[in-house]
């Protein structure tokens, strides 16, 4: 295996971390969706960055496209604390605005600009290790450092804020009574998410970070009902599809992104299906006694 | 068709867009507000995510950009994505946002994948085919809107006719599965609709935009409608609406068509939240303010009452002592019930006016009901348990009641 193999994988496993942190409490929240708002949501950010500043450098662009999401997972909640909408309907009401803003951007003021918003945005795994940086001696991908970052920020929050995020993602009106604001923490939670899906979308490509968003966080689930387990699971989960992923595509030479997906959904058609298993032996032995 | 285009006063392209977001508008209002009702609004952005496969699969077996094989790839795609969704929330546990999430994740994945094989092999007249999911309005031709309006014509039929059934399997599927309703069946027919809306709808709008298209009617309707028999209508009236106007916009603009409608289905909605009467936001903010004010009003009113009652006219100082109210509310209080003609100033004293006395008579009476009510309420037999409003008590209950309630005490 070349150094590019492994860092590939590292970086892939990170982002699979970061999203592993959070999508359980995503899918618990009903918002499983959201990390696919938010990869549409972005595109005015980019847009206004290069309108602005000209650039397409990842800093600024990560920075711009940052502004969106954040804005976009805010307005999000807002529409849901209304009461007049569900979560779901929110999420579809907030990223298609979004999205048309920035198409008619890149329409009005890029379109005779090099501004190639699948190379912006959509970042690709494979192109990682093309971008080395080293930090105290050790040499990752660029993309790895920032994941390590957005990793440590993410385990934080987790970790610091743990009884607060499972109380109010399972009970958030006893947690309003016992003076924990399920608002805040919501928001708190979503800004993070926003966070973290900007820094995975520019190093490794928007459909990746929306898989490892949810389906790891889907197949914990099935598999235990314990957080903390759903949490470890799903981070599990996610490095197996970025190493199995890995491997297939170089093996078949396929897509490395969609390969890690792919890998991602077998891993939950298992799930699924040894869970379906386990419940209908129950129900027959059930039956028999 | 050409003879319906015709009668419209546009260019004939722009008449064409027009019209065609014109019944796209109506489809995908009409059946995108069953999806936002059972808290499936997303289920349209998976399928258009589905149809990435689908389309790649029908361009491997056909080797060609055949737009109906794609067009029947995507269809298939849909209809086993919608399958499995259900699928998946059937067998418990992952509730339908995360069984929307990992099919669109997942279908998405494997049409990448493909689309890298397609692009692999040597035969390569795969160019576009990812462009598949991005719609172009300006191409549209008078048969696509033909074909449109007469698949969107076969799908609101069929949910006028199953109405019942499907009202039923809406809001109490528990009930209508024992009352002999297919419910699964139902449900996979309700999505399959939304298949054949979404495919329809990706060429004119994109599938990203087709999502605001599906979910915008059927929420700016839900805060209009309360009934599901006017509900259905209208989003399909608001879904149209929202077509003409942003095609209108976009070609006046010399714009994309897709942004501009999903744009002003947007600015539909929030309109729709802030002013709806009953539910908006600014609606239930400005009632809330009237609410406070009368009730200011009314407990001044009271006070003043009192003091009159107890001794000689009260300055603002001595009421102010008189009932611990902070000043500054006692002042407002004040102000609300001079503008109402209800107080005067004699000097720097206060004084009922006519009305001003009859007012708080009234006031004092209700305020008596209410404690008759929580005193002795529990004896008086009423035709229905329901919470009277402290506010109006005779309102609530009835004159006849109320004089029982005395006639107890």
């Amino acid at each position: 295996m070349s150094p590019a193999d492994w860092q590939i994988m590292v970086t892939a496993g990170l982002v699979a971390t970061a999203c592993g942190l959070l999508g359980p409490f995503l899918v618990l929240r009903r918002v499983a969706l959201l990390g696919d708002a938010v990869s549409h949501a972005v595109l005015p950010g980019i847009v206004a960055t290069f309108l602005l500043f000209e650039t397409r450098a990842p800093l600024p662009v990560i920075g711009g496209a940052a502004v969106f999401a954040v804005l976009c997972v805010l307005l999000i909640d807002a529409l849901r604390s209304t009461g007049l909408v569900k979560a779901d309907a929110a999420i579809g009401l907030v990223f298609p605005a979004l999205f048309s803003l920035g198409v008619l951007g890149v329409h009005q003021w890029t379109a005779n600009l090099h501004l190639d918003l699948d190379a912006t945005i959509y970042g690709e795994i494979a192109f990682v290790p093309l971008d080395p940086w080293i930090v105290a001696g050790i040499e990752l991908p660029r993309a790895a450092w920032t994941m390590l970052a957005v990793v440590a920020l993410d385990l934080a929050l987790v970790v610091a804020l743990w009884k607060e995020l499972k109380l109010t993602s399972f009970d958030p009106e006893f947690a309003r009574s016992v003076l924990i604001s399920p608002r805040v923490l919501s928001r708190l939670l979503l800004v993070a998410v926003a966070i973290t899906a900007v820094t995975a979308f520019e190093s490794v490509g928007a459909i990746l970070v929306v898989t490892l968003l949810i389906v790891p966080a889907a197949t914990a689930r099935l598999l235990t009902d314990r957080l903390w387990l759903t949490v470890a699971l799903a981070v599990a989960v996610g490095w197996v599809a970025a190493i199995g992923g890995y491997a297939t595509a170089v093996r078949f030479d396929a897509s490395i992104a969609g390969a890690m997906g792919v890998v991602a959904a077998v891993c939950f058609t298992l799930a699924f299906a040894g869970r379906s298993l386990v419940l209908a032996r129950k129900r027959t032995l059930q039956s028999a006694s | 068709m050409d003879g319906l285009i015709e009668l419209v006063p546009l260019p004939y392209t722009d008449a064409v867009v027009a019209l065609g977001a014109l019944v796209l508008g109506v489809v995908s209002g009409v059946l995108g507000t069953l999806a936002v009702l059972r808290e499936r609004s997303l289920v349209g952005d998976a399928l258009s995510h589905a149809a990435l496969p689908g389309v790649c699969l029908a361009f491997l077996f056909t080797g060609a950009k055949d737009p109906a094989a794609l067009l029947a790839g995507a269809a298939c795609a849909g209809l086993v994505a919608a399958a499995c969704m259900v699928g998946i929330e059937r067998g418990g546990r992952i509730r339908a946002d995360a069984a929307i999430g990992v099919v669109l994740s997942s279908a998405f994945s494997v049409g990448i994948v493909l689309l890298t094989a397609i692009q692999n092999r040597p035969d390569a007249d795969q160019a576009g085919l990812d462009r598949y999911l991005f719609g172009q309005a300006a191409g549209l031709s008078a048969d696509d809107v033909l074909v449109t309006g007469l698949i969107g014509l076969a799908g609101l039929t069929l949910v006028a006719v199953g109405f019942r059934a499907l009202k039923t399997t809406l809001f109490d599927p528990a009930f209508a599965a024992a009352a002999g309703l297919r419910v699964r069946a139902l449900e996979l027919g309700m999505t399959a609709l939304l298949v054949i809306a979404v495919l329809v709808g990706i060429r004119m709008v994109g599938a990203i935009l087709m999502v605001a298209m599906l979910v915008a009617p059927g929420v700016a309707a839900r805060q209009l409608a309360d009934r599901l028999v006017t509900l259905l209508p209208l989003a399909g009236a608001i879904g149209a609406a929202v077509g003409v106007t942003g095609a209108l916009l976009s070609s006046s603009a010399h714009v994309p068509t897709g942004p501009v409608i999903a744009l002003v289905a947007f600015a539909v909605v929030a309109a729709a939240l802030a002013f709806s009467p009953g539910r908006g936001v600014v609606w239930r903010a400005m009632r809330l303010t009237h609410d406070r004010r009368r009730a200011l009003a009314d407990g001044v009113l009271v006070d003043l009452e009192t003091a009159l009652h107890a001794g000689p006219p009260p300055t603002v100082a001595e009421l102010r002592a008189l009932t611990a109210r902070p000043s500054r509310e006692l002042r407002r209080g004040l102000r609300l019930l001079r503008g109402a003609g209800l107080v005067d100033r004699a000097g720097d004293r206060l004084l009922l006016t006519e009305a001003g006395a009859e007012a708080a008579g009234a006031q004092l009476a209700r305020r008596d009901d209410w404690s008759l009510w929580l005193e002795h309420g529990a004896r008086l037999e009423l035709p229905d348990a329901r919470e009277p409003d402290p506010r109006d008590l005779a309102g609530s209950i009835g004159a006849d009641a109320v004089a029982r309630l005395r006639a107890l005490a």
